[in-house]
C-alpha cells in the first residue's frame, strides 16, 4: 500500500491562511495533478506532503503511515522541482545517484540503478557531463532520473515542464505518461497548465484560494464542472459566461437575460429552477456552431479570427446593451467571418447552468446528463 | 574614430599610471633589499647598481626567525580555518533563518570592522591581560578571528543568497539531514567565497603588525612584528627590513594564487533555471 492521504490539513502563514482544510485520497499508483493558478495553495500542499513546510493543523499519511511530524528523508517520496534543483558540482551520474551513495547503498547496486534509469531516459550518453553542460531537457531528465533511482513509493512533481518551450514541453508531457505506465507510482504533480493536467492525471483537483473546487477525473471536470471557477478555468479558450434569470412562459422554462431568451436544457426543470431565479450560464466555445439550425441564437460582430489550421477561433462582441465577448471554435478556415455579423446556434443540453449566488453547478452528474441527451435523441 | 584612439589612449595612460602606482613601492622594497646600506642613500638615485643577496643571508641567519615564521603561520592558517568555519554558519544563519534582529546583527557585524585596528590596541591589551592572553598565540588568534569575522561573514552572505535553496531541499529529500546538506551540497557551492575569504583573512592575519607588536613577546612574535627589530637606537637597517618585507610576502603569494584558482565564477551554473 503507497497511497497517499491528507486529513484536514490546514497551512497558514501567520495570519495568511493558505491552504484550507485539505482532505484527499490518492489511490495507489494514481497520477493525481493539483491545478490551479499561481498562489492558489497547490505547490504548499505538494510542499507539505513533501516535508518542505510544517503542516499547521492536520495530518498527512503516505503509505498508511503517519508522517506529518517526519523528516523529508524518511517519508520515501522523491521530488522534481519547477528549476531541477541539480548539484551543479556533480555531473550527472553523481546527480542521479546522490540519494543512494549517502544512504550506503552498494556501489554495484547504484551503478545497476542509474544506469537502468538513464536506460529508460535516455540519457546515458550524457552521464559525465555537469548540468551547466545541459539543456533544459535533458536537465529536467536528469532530475527525473534522480527521483526514479530511488524507487520511492510516491513521486512528487512541481511544475517540472513549465520551464521547457512548447515543443519539448509536449514531448516530456507524453513521457512522463508514459514513464508513469511503466513505473505505476503514485504520483502527485503540480500545475497550472490544464494541458497537462487532461492528459496525465487520472484525476485532477482544482485548487481555488486554498480550497478544493473539485475532484475527479479530467472527463468529469471538463463535461461537469462543479463551479462557476472550474468552468473558467478548465478548457481553452475558456467557457463564455452569461447572466440571466428563469423565467416560466406557458408552461415552459426560458433563460432571459440581456439580449437572450433561450430555451433551458431539458433537465433544468427538473433540479427545482424557480421562476425569476437569477443564473450564470457556461458555454463551452466549442458547444456553438455558425447558422441558424439549432434552437438557441444570437449574433457576434467577429472582430478576431485566428486560423489555427483544423479550425478557428473567433473572437467577437454580442450584439445586445453589454457587448459581451465570446470565443467560438468553428472547423477549418473561418477568414472569411472577419469584421461580418455572424449567426451562431447551440443545442440547449449544451449549457452549464450555475447558480449565480453560490457558483454552484445546478447540472446532474455527467451520467445522468448523457441520459437526458440520449432522451432528446431518441425519437 | 581619431576621438576614440584619443579616449583609448588616455585610458591605458590612466591605467598605467594606476599600475605604476601599486607596482612601484613593490620594486622599490625588492631593490633596496638587494642593495648594501651604503648604496640605499646614495645620491644621487642610482638604479644602475651591483646586486648583493648579502642582506637575504643576514635576515636568513637571524636568530630564531624559524620560531617566528611558525608563529606567523600557526596565527595566520588556525586563525583563517576558525574564521572561515564561523563565519560560513553565521552567514547561512543570517541568510536562510528568519529571526528577530536579524538585520540589525547583519548591519553592527559590519560596523565593527570600521573600527581602525590601532585603536583597538589599548582596549585589547587591557582585556587578553585580563584573560592571560598576551603573549600567547591563541590570543593572537583570538583576536584575528574577531578582527575578520564581520568581513567574512558579509562576504560569505553574498555567496550563500546565490545558492538556490531548492538544491538543499532536493538533498534533504534525497536523504540528507541538515548537517549533510550543509556539508556535501551547500560549502561545495560556496567554494569561491571561502577561497575569497580565505586569502583576505589569511592575509591580515599574516600581514598585521601593530596589535601583534602590543600582544606578544620575544617567544610569540610574528614575522612583521620581527621585521621591526632591524629598526633599533642605532639606526635602521633598511637592506634587512626590505629583505625581511619581500620573503614576508611570499607566503601570503603563494597562498593567493592557489585559493585564488577556487574563484572561478558560475559554479551554481546548471543548478535551476536562469
Amino acid at each position: 500500500m503507497s497511497g497517499l492521504e491528507l486529513r484536514g490539513v490546514v497551512k497558514r502563514f501567520g495570519d495568511v491562511v493558505v491552504v484550507k482544510q485539505l482532505n484527499l485520497k490518492v489511490a495507489e499508483g494514481e497520477f493525481l495533478v493539483l491545478l490551479g493558478e499561481s498562489g492558489c495553495g497547490k505547490s504548499t500542499t505538494l510542499r507539505m506532503i513533501a516535508g518542505l513546510e510544517e503542516v499547521t493543523e492536520g495530518r498527512v499519511f503516505i503509505g498508511g503511515r503517519d508522517v506529518t511530524d517526519t523528516h523529508p528523508m524518511d517519508r520515501d517520496i522523491a521530488m522534481v522541482f519547477q528549476n531541477y534543483a541539480l548539484y551543479p558540482h556533480m555531473d550527472v551520474a553523481k546527480n542521479m545517484s546522490f540519494s543512494l551513495r549517502i544512504s550506503g547503498v552498494a556501489p554495484a547496486v547504484v551503478a545497476e540503478r542509474v544506469a537502468a534509469a538513464a536506460k529508460i531516459l535516455n540519457i546515458e550518453h550524457i552521464l559525465a557531463r555537469k548540468p551547466k553542460d545541459l539543456s533544459g531537457g535533458q536537465r529536467q531528465r536528469v532530475a527525473i532520473g534522480r527521483a526514479i533511482v530511488r524507487e520511492p513509493k510516491v513521486f512528487l512533481f512541481d511544475e517540472p515542464l513549465s520551464n521547457l518551450d512548447a515543443k519539448l514541453r509536449s514531448h516530456m508531457r507524453a513521457e512522463l505518461a508514459v514513464l508513469h505506465q511503466r513505473l505505476g507510482k503514485t504520483t502527485i504533480y503540480v500545475t497550472h497548465d490544464q494541458v497537462e493536467a487532461m492528459t496525465l492525471a487520472t484525476r485532477i483537483v482544482v485548487f481555488d484560494k486554498g480550497q478544493i473546487q473539485q475532484v475527479g477525473t479530467p472527463a468529469e471536470v471538463f463535461n461537469n464542472p462543479a463551479n462557476t471557477f472550474v468552468a473558467g478555468f478548465i478548457g481553452t479558450p475558456s467557457m463564455n459566461m452569461f447572466e440571466v434569470v428563469a423565467q416560466v412562459r406557458n408552461g415552459e422554462l426560458r433563460l432571459v437575460g440581456d439580449g437572450i431568451d433561450w430555451a433551458a436544457p431539458q433537465w433544468l426543470g427538473a433540479v427545482g429552477v424557480k421562476d425569476a431565479q437569477p443564473l450564470t450560464l457556461g458555454l463551452r466555445p466549442q458547444s456553438l456552431s455558425a447558422g441558424e439550425a439549432l434552437v438557441n441564437r444570437f449574433t457576434l460582430r467577429a472582430d478576431v479570427v485566428e486560423y489555427l489550421g483544423t479550425e478557428s477561433q473567433v473572437v467577437g462582441v454580442t450584439q445586445t446593451k453589454d457587448e459581451r465577448r465570446i470565443s467560438v471554435i468553428v472547423p477549418g478556415d473561418a477568414r472569411a467571418m472577419h469584421r461580418q455579423h455572424v449567426s451562431f446556434c447551440f443545442d440547449p443540453s449544451a449549457l452549464h447552468v450555475f447558480d449565480k449566488g453560490s457558483g454552484a453547478s445546478l447540472r446532474p452528474t455527467i451520467n445522468d446528463t448523457l441520459t437526458y441527451t440520449n432522451k432528446e435523441m431518441t425519437p | 574614430m581619431k576621438r576614440s584612439i584619443a579616449a583609448a589612449s588616455l585610458h591605458y595612460a590612466v591605467l598605467i599610471f594606476l599600475a605604476l602606482l601599486c607596482v612601484m613601492p613593490i620594486v622599490v622594497i625588492f631593490a633596496t633589499s638587494l642593495r648594501q646600506q651604503v648604496q640605499i642613500f646614495a645620491e644621487p638615485l642610482n638604479f644602475l647598481f651591483m646586486p648583493t643577496l648579502e642582506n637575504y643571508r643576514a635576515v636568513l641567519q637571524e636568530d630564531k626567525l624559524d620560531r617566528y615564521l611558525f608563529n606567523s603561520l600557526f596565527v595566520g592558517v588556525v586563525s583563517t580555518v576558525i574564521t572561515l568555519v564561523l563565519g560560513c554558519m553565521a552567514a547561512y544563519g543570517l541568510a536562510r533563518f528568519r529571526f528577530k534582529g536579524r538585520t540589525t546583527i547583519a548591519y553592527t557585524t559590519l560596523l565593527l570592522r570600521t573600527v581602525p585596528l590601532a585603536v583597538l590596541a589599548i582596549p585589547v591589551f587591557v582585556i587578553w591581560n585580563n584573560w592571560n592572553l598576551v603573549n600567547s598565540l591563541w590570543g593572537l588568534v583570538l583576536l584575528y578571528v574577531a578582527v575578520n569575522l564581520p568581513f567574512t561573514i558579509w562576504l560569505l552572505y553574498g555567496f550563500v543568497l546565490q545558492v538556490p535553496i531548492e538544491l538543499e531541499e532536493a538533498a534533504a529529500i534525497d536523504g540528507c539531514g541538515p548537517f549533510r546538506v550543509f556539508t556535501l551540497v551547500f560549502l561545495p557551492l560556496i567554494a569561491p567565497g571561502l577561497a575569497a575569504a580565505s586569502i583576505f583573512t589569511f592575509r591580515i592575519a599574516w600581514n598585521e603588525f601593530i596589535l601583534a607588536l602590543v600582544l606578544t613577546d620575544r617567544h610569540t612574535r610574528t614575522l612583521p612584528v620581527a621585521a621591526s627589530l632591524f629598526i633599533t637606537d642605532m639606526g635602521v637597517d633598511w637592506g634587512k627590513v626590505m629583505a625581511m618585507g619581500s620573503l614576508i610576502a611570499i607566503p601570503p603569494l603563494i597562498f593567493t594564487f592557489v585559493a585564488a584558482r577556487q574563484i572561478i565564477g558560475g559554479l551554481t551554473a546548471g543548478a535551476v533555471k536562469g
